[in-house]
């Protein structure tokens, strides 16, 4: 599966991607909330989107709430540096929100089933 | 863990560098009170982005720090600590060194385990300082730097390697061999282009010999010519350029250096117990590679000296009513072909009295030749071969290398400059002028004796050609008037023992190459001025570099060798001439003691030399206030001075002399280049017994002048 990675620090893009690679998936990867909205429009295939949290100019829950708002309902795990629960009580229509942290490489892989099985169980 | 995590290590130092270096410039903003919302803003995000990528990578000592001071960044960027009365910039900096140590130590290692553990109680200070308090117990700096401290002299490697992190997507690294055979390559066609230059000369000689040739043949050796010439002109510039170009590459800036400098500084003052600002200004001029490789133990010797001896411990600068934290600065900018850098400092200054009592002790110098040397002498023996300041040898500046270290490695391998202002009570400054890169410099070609020579220009003051009659014999040598100086005058071919040319004995006219060391100045007599350009210096083979008097080598055309002469040796080789020469006095005068006022060091020299020949004791000042102090302490039997000078002149020094009891009679003798008249009555209205002018200036008629008034 396509999935669009959006973070500011290409660094840790790239680590995302690198996990996700390692689950067998192609990321796409947007250094802002804008850029990643082009990508969005540009690959139809993407199926899901993984986003930091604390950007420039449009944060993680911003550009949440910016692709409800145009109708885009593709599932979105938000991932922040800082508590995140204090991210989901900010936004319950979030599918998921983790800690960006050197565990990443086990917690994404099993968030990212979870959601993915929540999204094909209701659709 | 599935994720292999080292190759994400390198790409962290990097870009942490990058984030560390936003935060370094930010601060410094903050700092200054010049910093608004977005610039904080910018700041919040540097650390936060730290945050979450050494997170990533369980780097958590990282981690925290970047934490603990993302928190109180984001307190000053949300208005929760008001940014207008924030003062604790001094744990700002904490965090921003110990974050760059722990950084520079992944780089060195590569291995996330072998970071040490966060420091605690720096991340609580910042913490607490987020919410506007601080810590109860101890005082947060102190504290942190007790724990900090081993780790940091662990790991002396920040200050030793600086390292540029090039822009991946704007540069390319190269081989720095390569980089330098290029450049090789390009003196070498430079070089090469000089023989094309001489061959249009040999080109226009043989149309010369030609012109009773048929003339349609002269015809095309003219065209001929002409097109050779443009030819090679046009060549020249493009190689100029391509040359310019090829040495940009080698050009580096000054932050390579200067950026750890601010750091340094702080981690100097931390373990020495002051409190000081640092400030960085100039970082972005560049200079040539080879010269940043060399020029950062001299900078970092400059600025341990500055807070080693320089600045004041915290009680001493209060109880001297200055503020509590003393300022050091490193400054550079670019001045014409030459860059300058100053390491200044508003600490104690350089005292004289211990300065003029260590040069004793270490027996530098005898008491009769420290009597003589005026304030900034006395300053300037700090760069002596032996000499230190310090009391004892101390961690910080005391590394067995002194002053006269770092004066050689400017001199000698960076071609360049050191002075030294100071006052006392106000600071030091210490002034290094560079020229932009050692490969390339301005060299005057001139020829004595049918043999030419060079000369770099920053030794060149000026070139003057002038009537043989104007030179004037004073103490057996000869001197030049330049501008209200005496300058003294030497043939360059008696200096080096060329076999004498007859040519330039015998003409009317000289032509004088005015050298300058500081404010020492020589003229040397020289033939003629061959050239004026920009060349590649050579090295000299390894077994001529002993030799003193020869600094290097350029090659003009038809593949010729010319030595360049090393000008402060010279100066050196005509004041020991003058030593010999100057010590036969009959003993008769001794009694008497002048004191001789002038502001030109030349003129000062000269004076005291006719004086001295003449059998009279001298005592030196360089201005009308010195020259007051002077003849308060001791009792002189006449005084000679200067109108024009700093501070006081020379009229005001004979007034103020003639209120002193001492001097009511004592001769005063003014020696000037005023010749107005009106200067003349008012010399002799302030109380004055001769006005001597120093255009018509014979040894003689001072000598008779003196004789007279003193009997």
């Amino acid at each position: 599966m396509q999935i669009l990675v959006v973070d500011d620090d290409p660094l840790a893009g790239e680590m995302i991607a690198a996990v996700l690679e390692e689950e067998g998936h192609q990321p796409v990867l947007a250094s802002s909330a804008i850029e990643g909205m082009e990508k969005l429009n540009e690959e139809e295939a993407i199926g899901l989107v993984i986003s930091d949290m604390n950007m420039p100019l449009v944060n993680g829950i911003d550009f949440f709430r910016e692709l409800r708002e145009q109708g885009n309902q593709l599932p979105f795990i938000l991932l922040t540096g800082d508590d995140p629960q204090k991210a989901s009580e900010q936004e319950a229509g979030l599918d998921a929100c983790i800690m960006k942290d050197f565990s990443l490489d086990e917690s994404l892989p099993g968030v990212l089933n979870q959601v993915l099985g929540n999204s094909s169980r209701s659709s | 863990m599935a994720l292999d995590i080292s190759k994400f290590i390198l790409r962290f130092v990097d870009e942490a560098r990058e984030h560390l270096q936003q935060l370094s410039e930010g601060i410094a903003i903050l700092e200054n009170g010049q910093a608004d919302a977005e610039q904080i803003n910018v700041l919040f995000r540097a650390a936060h982005t730290l945050k979450g990528s050494s997170r990533m990578l369980k780097l958590t000592a990282i981690t925290e720090t970047a934490h603990a001071l993302e928190d109180l960044l984001s307190a000053l960027r949300d208005g929760q600590l008001p940014l207008e009365s924030f003062s604790r910039f001094s744990l700002l900096y904490q965090g921003l060194d110990t974050l760059t140590s722990l950084v520079e130590q992944l780089a060195e290692h590569r291995d996330p385990a072998q970071l040490p553990d966060k420091d605690a109680d720096l991340c609580e200070a910042l913490t607490l300082a987020a919410q506007g308090q601080e810590l109860p117990t101890a005082p947060p700096q102190e504290a942190a730097t007790a724990s900090r401290l081993p780790e940091i002299s662990e790991q002396p490697q920040q200050t030793s390697s600086p390292d540029a992190s090039l822009k991946a997507s704007e540069s390319v690294r190269i081989k720095l061999s390569s980089l330098d055979e290029l450049i090789k390559l390009m003196g070498e066609v430079v070089s090469s282009h000089s023989q094309m230059r001489a061959l249009v000369g040999d080109s226009r000689q043989l149309l010369r010999q030609a012109s009773d040739a048929d003339a349609a043949f002269t015809g095309q050796l003219d065209l001929f010519n002409r097109r050779l010439r443009e030819g090679v002109q046009v060549q020249e510039s493009l190689m100029q350029e391509l040359h310019d170009k090829a040495m940009q590459l080698r050009m580096l800036p000054l932050a390579t250096i200067f950026d750890s400098a601010g750091r340094l500084v702080r981690e100097m003052a931390r373990s020495l117990g002051k409190e000081v600002e640092c400030r960085v200004l100039g970082s972005e001029i560049e200079l040539d590679r080879q010269m940043i490789d060399q020029l950062a133990d001299p900078v970092i010797h400059l600025l341990r000296n500055a807070l080693d001896h320089g600045l004041e411990t915290v009680e001493e600068r209060l109880k001297a009513g200055k503020p509590a934290q003393g300022k050091v600065s490193l400054s550079a900018w670019q001045d014409g072909s030459w860059v300058v850098i100053e390491v200044c400092d508003d600490g104690r200054g350089i005292s004289l009295e211990a300065v003029s009592e260590k040069a004793l002790r270490k027996e530098l110098m005898t008491s009769e030749q420290l009597e003589a040397l005026n304030e900034q002498e006395i300053i300037d023996l700090i760069f002596l071969p032996g000499f230190s300041t310090s009391q004892m040898i101390t961690e910080m500046s005391g590394r067995g290398v002194g002053m006269d270290v770092v004066k050689s490695s400017v001199v000698d391998q960076l071609q360049g400059t050191l002075n030294v202002r100071s006052r006392p009570g106000e600071g030091s400054c210490f002034t290094l002028k560079l020229p932009l890169s050692l490969a390339l410099m301005r060299v005057l070609l001139v020829e004595v004796a049918g043999q030419p020579l060079g000369f770099t220009a920053q030794y060149v003051s000026e070139l003057v050609k002038v009537e043989a009659s104007r030179l004037l014999e004073v103490a057996d040598r000869k001197a030049i008037i330049l501008r209200n100086e005496f300058v003294p005058v030497v043939y360059l071919s008696d200096l080096i023992d060329l076999p004498v040319g007859s040519r330039s004995r015998q003409s009317s006219q000289l032509l004088l190459l005015v050298t300058q060391v500081r404010n020492e100045k020589l003229a040397l007599v020289v033939d003629e001025l061959l050239d004026e350009r920009d060349l590649v210096i050579k090295q000299l083979p390894e077994h001529l570099r002993r030799q003193p008097l020869i600094s290097g080598m350029v090659t003009r055309g038809h593949n010729e060798l010319v030595s360049l002469l090393h000008v402060p040796q010279l100066l050196e080789r005509s004041r020991r001439s003058r030593r010999e020469t100057s010590r036969l006095a009959d003993a008769e005068q001794a009694a008497k003691h002048l004191l001789v006022v002038d502001d030109s060091l030349n003129t000062r020299e000269i004076e005291k030399d006719v004086l001295e020949a003449y059998g009279y004791r001298v005592t030196l000042a360089e201005n009308g206030q010195e020259g007051l102090e002077k003849a308060r302490q001791e009792n002189f039997d006449a005084v000679l001075t200067d109108v024009e000078m700093p501070i006081m002149d020379g009229f005001t020094l004979t007034a103020r002399l003639r209120q002193e009891e001492a001097y009511k009679n004592c001769p005063i003798i003014i020696i000037t280049s005023r010749e107005k008249e009106s200067d003349r009555r008012r010399g002799i209205e302030v109380g004055a017994d001769a006005y001597i002018v120093k255009g018509s200036f014979d040894q003689g008629s001072l000598v008779e002048t003196l004789k007279v008034l003193l009997d």
